[in-house]
């Protein structure tokens, strides 16, 4: 409520600068752009920042026949890789030079780039029921929705 | 033996996982500005602002989608990111985001340059949405549209729109049909119990399920005259959630011949597993039911299998 | 003792035994079962059964096997030796809890008990006893827990065998001890080689007995906590010693489970449903009026408009 409250009292001019201003995606970035593997984990982990992935997390994975398991604090995961869906690619864009303020337009630009995400659940076996599974299907209806309509 | 720490708010993101459409990411043709994100009035909302991009120089637009579950994170590479989401960049038809404007200047009933009425004092950017190569060779499906001399005039045509429209919710049936989307356990009409055959029912189940996905980009007005358009009777009450199946067992009417019977073995008929477990049913899963007759033997009748 | 099998995936469940005596299977015997490093927050635990026919106890007692907390480690080794030996009438088998098997299943949604593992643990050893062709007739328990509750499990479990569960059966009878050397000399041997699956390189070994009150274990504990990690597969999650080293120095990890953010999400429930009571009358206006109701293709798939990057 209170920040609504806050955005209320602002002049006109600041809500429409925020609506005026662009971040542009720098695209050049793309050449360097890494290829990590990438994981959705079933957990919220409050931390942004390094962490040693491939030592404690990615060498203790085991491939089974339908599925991945690992364990991450002590609890059972279970996972599988999605694709992204054809024509389409993965990117982890990063904002360069953060200004931290409203006010200004701002830079992202590519720092990863992948093709598949590796999903894991606390326990469950990988699904088509899972959430990433069925949120891949967007693009395909997306196209549907708008892509051109004869004449 | 949980954790029992408060989640502590997320402060502001410096990064995010995306996916893409490969044309949004080519690199430009020289002299091509980069993409960027801006905000644009939401056709659905009116007021709202939403995420869009614009590709390099414009030519294309894209919408921005965030897949967001709760307790997620990632890993990527060596780091973790607290923010789970997933971002989806995907084409988006700009006539959607243009026929507000469009409708609001047909109000005075006369022809006008359309770079005179995509105008907007609080997204200064929409101007650029006629950039996109499709924004010009599309208008005449909403707007009725005259030359004089190089320059061209538009005329907003609810009509054409209706039309154009319907073509949208058609090639979205399309492409539901050959996806396993199940569209059959949404809302239903209490008022509307006619009795239907099997194959009506789906197809309008996938006409309405295609109209609720093209009004997340129309207003609401534009929504209910579509509706009309599409010959469906308005739902009383939306709120009212009703499996349809149950109706429609009432029905056991037999199928008319020259009816398509190999529609009925489709995967269309085929239903969705179980979502997830609540943990009391897992628990009532495990017990064990070993001669337990299950309730709907008691019920059905012999010999009627029923078609799931 | 060849821990081949269970080194080469430490982070599962493993039975190693050894082969059947011929006597066993003609022969009425007994059976001791006992467990080893039931206590450690480092490492498996070790459920071993050790049986020899009911004829042969007093030449099980000539080997000297005693309770193998008693007994020093090369002791222990000594007497696993001897057994070995003594293979044409006693055999053994074991049942390797890795440490990740006790975090994952102790942790896991619906709670699995060490009570319940450890108990699950000897019953299938018993039953692999049975379905190896040994005459069973008497089975011996040492236990912690309720003893009289656990013997009428067990005696359930399997009629016509003669059960009995007694605390300190290591120091009782001579083949609990037996079995007590067999689970203990593994869990010796599983730690002191403990093969880290993670890529850690060089991983101090010098993490004593793995007791949580050992300052050796303490010490280790404290510095090789990984803060996003935790610690590697070989630490029981499931320990409150561990869980209180991580929440202090730890990144904190929400699981939607959390009791705490379960309580939560109660309240939130409890909340809406205030609001909607209070709500009814007015509902209509704020819902279908401005507020467009987002179609339930985009809902199911938890997909959401931005409005900002």
């Amino acid at each position: 409520m209170g920040h609504i409250l806050v955005l209320d009292i602002l002049p006109l001019s600041f809500r429409m600068s925020s609506n005026c201003h662009v971040t542009t995606l720098q695209l050049d970035s793309v050449s360097q752009a890494e290829c990590p593997s990438v994981h959705l984990l079933p957990c919220e982990i409050e931390h942004d920042g390094p962490a040693e992935v491939s030592q404690f997390f990615t060498a203790t994975i085991k491939d089974q026949k339908h599925e991945k398991t690992v364990s991450f604090r002590g609890r059972g995961l279970k996972g599988q890789e999605v694709s992204c869906p054809q024509g389409y690619t993965g990117l982890v864009l990063r904002e360069v030079n953060k200004s931290g303020s409203d006010q200004e337009d701002r830079t992202v630009k590519v720092s990863s780039v992948f093709h598949k995400v590796t999903y894991w659940n606390l326990e469950t076996s990988p699904n088509s029921d899972d959430g990433i599974v069925m949120a891949m299907a967007w693009p395909d209806l997306a196209e549907a929705i708008h892509g051109p309509v004869d004449d | 033996m949980t954790t029992k720490k408060k989640r502590t708010p997320h402060s502001q993101n410096d990064r995010w996982v995306v996916v893409a459409a490969d044309s949004a990411v080519e690199t430009p043709k020289k002299d091509d500005s980069d993409p960027t994100f801006i905000r644009l009035r939401n056709p659905s909302t009116g007021n709202a602002a939403s995420l869009y991009l614009l590709g390099s120089g414009d030519v294309q637009l894209y919408e921005v989608k965030a897949f967001k579950e709760d307790f997620h994170s990632w890993f990527i590479g060596q780091t973790v990111q607290r923010d789970g989401r997933l971002l989806y960049v995907t084409p988006m038809d700009p006539l959607y985001l243009l026929l507000p404007y469009l409708i609001k200047a047909g109000e005075e009933g006369k022809f006008q340059p359309v770079d005179q009425v995509v105008m907007d004092e609080d997204f200064p950017a929409c101007t650029r949405l006629l950039s996109c190569t499709r924004s010009q060779t599309s208008l005449h499906h909403v707007a009725e549209e005259k030359e004089v001399g190089s320059q061209k005039f538009q005329r907003y045509s609810q009509e054409r729109t209706m039309e154009w429209l319907k073509k949208k919710v058609h090639r979205t049936v399309k492409t539901l049909r050959k996806s396993n989307i199940s569209v059959g356990e949404g809302v239903k009409s209490t008022t509307y119990v006619r009795v239907k055959q099997e194959s009506e029912t789906q197809e309008e189940d996938y006409l309405r399920y295609a109209h609720g996905l093209i009004s997340e980009y129309i207003s609401e007005d534009l929504s209910k005259a579509l509706l009309k358009h599409l010959q469906l009777p308005e739902l009383s009450s939306p709120k009212e959630v009703e499996p349809p199946s149950k109706k429609r067992k009432l029905t056991d009417k037999p199928l008319e011949a020259g009816e398509d019977y190999t529609k009925f073995n489709s995967s269309d008929f085929s239903r969705k597993p179980p979502k997830k477990m609540s943990a009391a049913q897992k628990t009532l899963a495990k017990v064990d039911k070993t001669g337990m007759k299950s309730m709907s033997a008691f019920f059905s009748p012999k010999g009627k299998a029923e078609k799931k | 003792m060849d821990l081949g099998e269970f080194e080469a995936d430490n982070s599962v469940s493993c039975r190693l035994a050894s082969a059947i005596p011929d006597v066993c299977k003609t022969e009425d015997c007994c059976l001791g079962i006992d467990e080893a490093g039931r206590g450690p927050v480092l490492g498996p635990m070790v459920y071993g059964i050790c049986f020899c026919p009911v004829a042969k106890k007093e030449a099980l007692k000539d080997l000297k096997v005693a309770d193998s907390k008693t007994l020093t480690e090369a002791q222990r080794e000594d007497l696993f030796r001897k057994l070995d030996e003594a293979k044409s009438f006693v055999g053994w088998a074991l049942q390797i809890l890795s440490p990740n098997t006790i975090s994952t299943s102790m942790l896991q949604r619906s709670k699995y008990n060490l009570n319940a593992l450890s108990h699950d643990a000897a019953i299938g050893l018993v039953q692999f006893a049975l379905d190896s062709g040994v005459q069973l007739k008497e089975v011996f328990v040492d236990t912690v827990g309720p003893a009289e509750k656990y013997q009428e499990k067990l005696s359930q479990r399997f009629p016509g065998v003669e059960v009995t569960v007694r605390p300190k059966a290591d120091s009782l009878f001579p083949i609990v001890s037996a079995a007590s050397i067999c689970a203990k000399v593994a869990r010796d041997h599983s730690v002191k080689d403990w093969n880290f699956p993670e890529d850690l390189g060089e991983v101090d070994a010098d993490y004593g007995s793995g007791y949580p009150n050992d300052p050796k274990t303490k010490a280790w504990l404290l510095k090789e906590l990984d803060p996003v990690f935790g610690y590697p597969q070989f630490v029981r999650f499931s320990w409150s010693t561990t869980q209180t080293l991580l929440d202090s120095k730890a990144v904190t990890v929400h699981w939607d489970d959390d009791e705490e953010d379960g309580e939560k999400a109660a309240a939130r429930q409890n909340n809406t449903s205030m609001l909607s009571y209070f709500k009814t009358g007015s509902k209509t206006s704020a819902q279908q009026g401005n507020t467009h109701q987002t179609h339930r293709f985009f809902t199911e798939r938890r997909l959401q408009s931005l409005a900002t990057l």
